[in-house]
Parts: structure tokens; C-alpha cells; sequence
């Protein structure tokens, strides 16, 4: 493999390897901000109680993955300057704009109303204390929308002129009303709001069947509900987007249909949705009448992994669908690809892979423990942790 | 002021707070088994970094990310052209981060506490050699293509900025614990705060004694940001006998990103330079279309975010002790 191939290989392992966190972040947070609400909310005294039990619960699994994922956005963030100095050169002054202000304006308030959220029970006002993983969502799906900004300007390029072979930006509102972007953020919005419900159905299921059925019966019942719901809508909104492509990037809608990588990569996202639109309605169905609720139960903890299976497949369809091109139609990935020799980029590509493997692995030991730990076993929130 | 130097300042900001508040979460992680002596003390020290070390962190993200908006040209030369070294601090920041968090959750409880204290010295080592390999000069070729060699890194010069910020960031780390640890964990941190601090100055006497043939185009401008260095850790050793931590931090925090104006005002015009010719501060920006249109954004959220951050911090002031929440 040459050094392209390698820096291609570095960024499409890093970028999904980051995704994997990033979906269940996205899916979530606003579970967590809408439960905390309730609970703050509500006069009941036992209904906050539950409500609170319940943020504390599910805030903690997504604790867990917002806080290994962060170090996987950390790698991500310099990827464009290791592998690929060639697009800050040739479409910097477009595309380092959405990315600057990504950090400016969402990032850095994610993490640290995210950092004052997780240390604020019982230190805060509890309507202070709702307010900021509200922050938090929103800041979450701002970031989104400005990544997907960047992404879609490489898709789309508008809003810019090319001149002497450098892009010049000419009109940031056209760049950030790019139609690439916003109809992959809507696609993404829903596909990880389903992932976060299929999650919580899956978690739920579990806990059911280990006998907790007071506690996660309700969410069991609501998770696979809007599982199913939002299936449809990830299909419905997903394919707007095939006559824009039909537009502006004929040859991947081409691909998408002619065999190899990008048909398979499309096909795995488009039939594990079908996949999932059935299963989820069906067991949406049976829960709802309190069916076969033990065989529902099951086939709802093993479908969890899916939708990041059939994101994925997007997220390959998407880019390696545009290949050659960095910027379409502007900027191939032998003219953008950094000038570093093969060792080195051997080396990054495999320390990287490592490390970020080894960081989703455990994660998911981690939230695996503490959902088999259950809600009595949460960390945050407690008060005397040290015996 | 020209609208680059706008934003070179800002981006100086930004990577000066990374360094200040990033720093001292890369000394504590180096003090970490030396001043948390048994499970209970490591587990202060790890409650000390609390609420803030994700705020910490997305100085340096958001320094990435104003390096892409508004000095695009110099992002590839810069990070692809030390590409070991970003490596090598990538990797060391990765490991470091997770560790910390993970720790409490692990069993093989020393396993984790060598990378706490791996991933803190890697991220201290390698900003320090950074600042050397730029302060001594890259290789900037004539097709604007910046690469490393061995020589470039292994050399006195960098070698010694490396020893210097380890120094420093251990002294930071440590004045940091005497104002936010509790019991034995402080009086601990002071006594090791004195000769790190001492060391550091040094440290940093020797790095600019060898500094003659480096690329530094403001020698005058440079030695005076040295020699404020010199003094700020200097006042940070005096307070800290006298029990001033606050005061001390204030001067370690000041020393800690003295580093990045250095790099910033003892090099301008250039960004990288050999000594002759290299990339400019003008020829590394975005075009002033870029520049203009992000500025209200950058003027208006650089104080903002140090505002609401200095809410964190205040909210949650005051010293950790055995039962204040860890992550996880």
C-alpha cells in the first residue's frame, strides 16, 4: 500500500472508530436532558425519585461513552493535519471556517457544562443542574452540524471560487445552508436518535429479564416504540437525499448500484435498515400488547449493535463513494495527502487503530458492567464513594 | 493591527490556556504515585482533576480547530511536518486521558497508574520538544514541505525544552495540588514543588545558554520573555514557602504559557523558519475574507468561554478530599 492508501485507511478507521462514540452520544443525550427535566419537574415526590434514578442511570451510560469518546475526537481533530496537509493549503479558507467554529462554539461548551453536570449533583440547583445537559444536547448536535458543514462542503463544494488553484470563500451563508449538509444532519439526527432508543430498548430488555421489570418495563415499552417510529423516518429522510446526489455527484449514486465496495457499503446500511424497520415494529407491537415479552425481550438486546453496523455503512457509502476526490470535483487525495514516508505512516496507522480499538472495547466493557450492575450500581450522583 | 495578528493573538490565547490549564493536568499526572502515596491518596489526586478535565482538554481541540479557521496553510505544514512528534503526543494525551478516567473502574490497578503517569510525561516531554523544534528551526524546503530528521529533535537545544517542560509542568502540577488537595496530599506537593521549581529554572537557564544558532528572528524579544519566565517561577518558589498557593499558581500558570508567546513574538514574522526564509505569519493565514468574517465570532466567544469556564471553576472551588466524586 502506498501512502495514500495508508493516510485513507488512517482517516476512515479513526473517523469510524470516533463515530461508534459519537452516535450513541448524539442518540443519548436528549433522553437524559428530557428524563432530568421531568424529574426536576415533577411535585410527585416518588415519581422524582424514579425520574431522577432513571437520569442517573442512563446519564451514567452516556458518561461513560461521551468521556472515552472525547480522547477519539481528540486524534480526530489533527487527522486533517497529519494526513492530509494538501486541503488545509487548497480549501482552508472555506473549510477551516465550520470547523473553527465547531470547536469555538459547541465544543467547548459540551465539555464543560458536560464536566460541571457530571460533578453537580447535590451542588447545584436542580433547575440550574437540568439546564445544563440541555446545553450539553444542544452544543452536542451544534458540533454535528458544523462537522457535517465541513463534510458536506467536501461533498458540494459552495459558496467559494477557485483561484490560481486555492478556494476563497465567497459566501459563508452558502456553506452553511449547503443542502449536502443539511440533509445528512437531519439523516444523521434521526438515525442516532434511533440508535439511542434501540439502545435503551436493548438495556431495558436486559434488566427485564434479570428481573428488574417494575423499573424498566415503562422504558422497555418506550425504547422499542420509538425504535420503530424512528426507523422509518431515518429511511424516509435518508432518501432525500438520492435526487441531490442524483445533482451534484453523479458517479456515487452510480456506484451505489455497480458492484464493489460502495454498493456493498450502501447496501449494508439500506438492508440492515429494512432489517431494522421490521424488527423493531414487531416488537414494538408485541411489547405494546404484552406478548411473547421474554422472546421480544431477547431480540431486542441483540439487535443493539445494528444501527452502529448500519451507520457505518452510511458513513463508507458517503465517502468512499466520492473517491477521488477530497473536495469533489476540486481536490483528489493525491494532491491533499501529506508528503510522509510510508514507515511513518504504517506506524500512526497501526498505534492509532490500537489504541482507539482498545478505547471502544472499553467502553463497551464499561457500559456493559454497569448495565449489568443496574440502576443501584450508577456512580454519578453519589455522595459517599469513598468506604 | 493587521487582521492576522488579530487572530494570531487569539490562537495564542487559546493555545496559552491549553498549555495553563492542560499543563497542570500533565504535572499532576506525573506526581501522581509520588505524592498520592497509598489507594486513598491517589484517589484525591485523581478527585483533584475533577470537574475540569474535559474543559482543559478543548483548549488544545479548539486550538486545532482555530489553527484550521484561521492559519490553514501552516495547519498541514505544521502538524504533518512533526508528524512523530504529534504522533507520539497524540498517543501520550489518548492513554493519559483514558487512564485517568478508567482507573477507578480497573483492576489491575497498577497497570493504569503507569499509563497515568506515562501519558502526563509523553504529553509534557513532547509539547516541550515542540516548542524546542520550532525555537531551533525546521527544515523548510523549498516546496514549502517541512520534514523532520533526527538531528531536528535529538540535538542539546531540544532535548533540554523537553527536560524544561517537564520540569516546569511538574512544578505547575504540584503547585496545583498544594491549592487543591487536602491533609498529607499538600504538604506532600510542597515539598516536591521546590525542586521541580528550582529545577525548572535550570533547566531553562540551560536550554538558553544553548541557544545560540537557533532560528529565533527576536533574540531581544526572546530573552525577555525567558527571563520573565525565569522570574515568574522564581516569585512561584518564594510564595510557595510561604504558604501562598494561590499566588504560586498564579505565577506557574504564567510561566507555563510564557512558552507560547515565545514561539509566537521571538519568531515573527515566521511560523517555521531554518533561519532563512520559511513560512510567515501572512503566508500561513486564511485569506482576509476568511479572517474577517470568523473574527466576530472569535472576539466575542474567546471571553465568553473564559467566562463560563471561570464559572466552573468557581462552582466548584475549594479543596477535594477522599470522598469527593472521581469519574466513573
Amino acid at each position: 500500500m502506498d501512502v495514500v492508501d495508508l493516510a485513507r485507511l488512517q482517516f476512515a478507521g479513526t473517523t469510524s472508530i470516533h463515530w461508534l462514540f459519537v452516535i450513541l452520544t448524539l442518540g443519548l443525550v436528549p433522553l437524559v436532558a428530557i428524563t432530568h427535566t421531568a424529574a426536576v419537574l415533577s411535585r410527585d415526590q416518588e415519581r422524582k425519585a424514579k425520574l431522577l434514578r432513571a437520569t442517573r442511570f442512563w446519564g451514567q451510560l452516556y458518561v461513560v461513552n461521551y468521556a472515552l469518546g472525547i480522547v477519539t475526537g481528540l486524534v480526530m481533530e489533527f487527522q486533517f493535519g497529519l494526513g492530509w496537509s494538501g486541503l488545509g493549503k487548497v480549501a482552508g479558507n472555506v473549510i477551516g471556517a465550520p470547523i473553527a467554529l465547531e470547536t469555538l462554539i459547541a465544543f467547548f461548551a459540551e465539555s464543560t457544562f458536560l464536566g460541571m453536570w457530571i460533578f453537580g449533583w447535590g451542588r447545584l440547583r436542580p433547575a440550574l443542574h437540568a439546564t445544563l445537559i440541555w446545553l450539553v444536547a444542544l452544543t452536542a448536535y451544534a458540533s454535528a452540524y458544523f462537522i457535517l458543514v465541513a463534510n458536506g462542503f467536501m461533498q458540494h463544494p459552495v459558496g467559494h471560487e477557485m483561484r490560481d488553484g486555492i478556494a476563497y470563500l465567497t459566501d459563508l451563508g452558502a456553506v452553511m445552508t449547503n443542502p449536502s449538509a443539511l440533509l445528512a444532519l437531519a439523516h444523521v439526527t434521526v438515525a442516532a436518535l434511533m440508535t439511542g432508543a434501540m439502545f435503551v430498548a436493548g438495556v431495558s430488555a436486559y434488566r427485564y429479564l434479570k428481573g428488574d421489570r417494575e423499573f424498566f418495563r415503562g422504558w422497555l415499552r418506550w425504547g422499542t416504540v420509538a425504535g420503530a417510529v424512528l426507523s422509518i423516518a431515518v429511511y424516509e429522510v435518508g432518501a432525500l437525499q438520492y435526487p441531490l446526489l442524483g445533482r451534484t455527484q453523479p458517479s456515487k449514486l452510480a456506484a451505489a448500484e455497480g458492484g464493489g465496495f460502495v454498493a456493498l457499503a450502501h447496501d449494508v446500511m439500506v438492508y440492515l435498515g429494512y432489517t431494522i424497520n421490521t424488527i423493531t415494529a414487531i416488537a414494538a407491537i408485541l411489547v405494546f400488547f404484552r406478548w411473547a415479552v421474554r422472546w421480544v425481550a431477547w431480540l431486542t438486546v441483540v439487535i443493539v449493535p445494528l444501527p452502529f453496523v448500519a451507520s457505518l455503512g452510511g458513513w463508507l457509502f458517503r465517502e468512499v463513494g466520492r473517491q477521488p476526490w477530497v473536495v469533489y470535483g476540486e481536490l483528489t487525495v493525491d494532491q491533499a495527502v501529506s508528503h510522509v514516508s510510508t514507515a511513518t505512516m504504517w506506524t500512526s496507522l497501526i498505534a492509532f487503530m490500537a489504541v482507539l480499538l482498545a478505547l471502544a472495547i472499553a467502553n463497551w466493557w464499561l457500559i456493559v458492567r454497569f448495565v449489568r450492575r443496574g440502576p443501584d450500581g450508577v456512580h454519578i450522583g453519589q455522595e459517599e464513594q469513598w468506604a | 493591527m493587521s487582521m492576522e495578528m488579530v487572530w494570531l493573538v487569539l490562537m495564542g490565547l487559546v493555545l496559552g490556556g491549553y498549555f495553563v490549564l492542560g499543563g497542570y493536568d500533565y504535572g499532576t499526572q506525573m506526581l501522581y504515585p509520588l505524592i498520592g502515596r497509598d489507594e486513598r491518596g491517589r484517589r484525591v489526586v485523581r478527585a483533584a482533576l475533577g470537574p475540569f478535565f474535559f474543559g482543559n482538554e478543548v483548549w488544545l481541540i479548539a486550538f486545532a480547530g482555530v489553527l484550521f479557521g484561521a492559519f490553514p496553510r501552516l495547519e498541514g505544514t505544521l502538524i504533518s511536518g512533526l508528524y512523530p512528534l504529534f504522533l507520539l503526543l497524540l498517543l501520550g494525551l489518548v492513554v493519559g486521558k483514558a487512564a485517568v478516567q478508567l482507573r477507578s473502574r480497573a483492576r489491575n490497578a497498577q497497570v493504569w497508574d503507569v499509563l497515568i503517569v506515562a501519558g502526563g510525561l509523553i504529553a509534557a516531554v513532547g509539547w516541550g520538544l515542540v516548542v524546542g523544534v520550532l525555537l531551533h528551526g525546521v527544515p523548510y524546503g523549498t516546496d514549502g514541505v517541512v520534514t523532520l530528521g533526527w538531528s531536528d529533535v535529538v540535538n542539546p537545544f531540544v532535548v533540554m525544552s523537553g527536560v524544561s517542560n517537564v520540569l516546569l509542568l511538574g512544578g505547575h502540577g504540584a503547585v496545583f495540588l498544594t491549592l487543591r488537595g487536602s491533609g498529607d496530599i499538600v504538604e506532600r506537593a510542597r515539598r516536591l514543588a521546590r525542586p521541580l521549581l528550582l529545577g525548572a529554572i535550570a533547566a531553562v537557564a540551560l536550554t538558553t545558554a544553548l541557544s545560540g544558532g537557533t532560528a529565533v528572528t527576536r533574540p531581544t524579544v526572546a530573552f525577555i520573555l525567558v527571563a520573565a519566565l525565569v522570574v515568574a517561577l522564581t516569585i512561584a518558589v518564594l510564595l510557595v514557602a510561604r504558604n501562598r498557593s494561590g499566588w504560586a499558581f498564579a505565577a506557574t500558570s504564567l510561566a507555563a504559557l510564557l512558552p507560547v508567546p515565545l514561539v509566537g513574538a521571538g519568531m515573527y514574522p515566521y511560523f517555521l523558519t531554518s533561519g532563512e526564509g520559511g513560512l510567515t505569519v501572512s503566508q500561513g493565514a486564511a485569506d482576509h475574507t476568511t479572517l474577517m468574517t470568523l473574527l466576530p465570532f472569535g472576539l466575542v466567544l474567546v471571553p465568553v468561554i473564559a467566562v463560563y469556564q471561570a464559572w466552573s471553576w468557581w462552582l466548584f472551588r475549594g479543596r477535594v478530599g477522599p470522598t469527593t466524586p472521581t469519574y466513573f
